[in-house]
């Protein structure tokens, strides 16, 4: 049962957070094909927002470890 | 392009900054398991920051080039190399404490989000001209 609760949270949170990083790449990257001259803007809000959304999985891994 | 370089220089600066007050608290003070799991955490996320900043900058690259190249954002090695330190954490409890280790992986958030602030900040109330 340990198990399943750790799949549980390390599957939700890493499909959670595939969608939103493929969300915000896609915005990225169209937005710097577009126009190239503000990619260091447009690669700052990348960042920010990729390292944002991996916060909770990255606490799901370790809350599934500490499960079973 | 300069600002992203610049942050990525600032942001690993306060990382090391924060990872020497943690060796300090770790070398002079008696909680020893709570900073060798601070350090823990701070190294390894270090480590995650870092390479989250190199491969968008990759990709970034990639983009303005139109290179056809397939590129990932690498974040299955972050939570590999979290699973790594809750392991560690869990295997030797009595060198490590697991909450330590949390926050610790939890630092280049806290970085992130008030390097971003002050920058923000100090960007909208510049004057033209200064």
């Amino acid at each position: 049962m340990n198990m399943l609760a750790a799949a549980i949270a390390v599957g939700l949170g890493a499909l959670g957070a595939g969608i939103g990083n493929g969300l915000i790449v896609n915005g990225t990257v169209s937005g710097i094909a577009r126009q190239p001259e503000l990619r260091g803007t447009l690669q700052t809000t990348m960042f920010i927002g990729v390292a944002l959304v991996e916060a909770l999985p990255i606490i799901a891994v370790v809350i599934a470890f500490m499960a079973m | 392009m300069k600002d992203y370089t610049y942050m990525v220089s600032r942001q690993l600066k306060w990382m090391f900054y924060i990872l020497a007050i943690f060796v300090s608290g770790w070398g002079f003070t008696d909680y020893q398991t709570i900073f060798a799991g601070l350090i823990l955490g701070t190294g390894i996320s270090t480590f995650n920051l870092w390479l989250l900043q190199v491969k968008i900058n990759r990709i970034g690259q990639g983009v303005v080039e139109q290179d056809e190249k397939k590129r990932t954002l690498g974040m299955l090695t972050r939570f590999a190399t979290a699973a790594l330190a809750a392991v560690v954490a869990l295997q030797y409890p009595e060198i490590f404490n697991m909450i330590a280790v949390m926050i610790g992986l939890m630092t280049p958030y806290l970085v992130i989000i008030i390097d971003y602030f002050f920058t923000q900040t100090e960007l909208t109330t510049r004057k033209r001209g200064e």
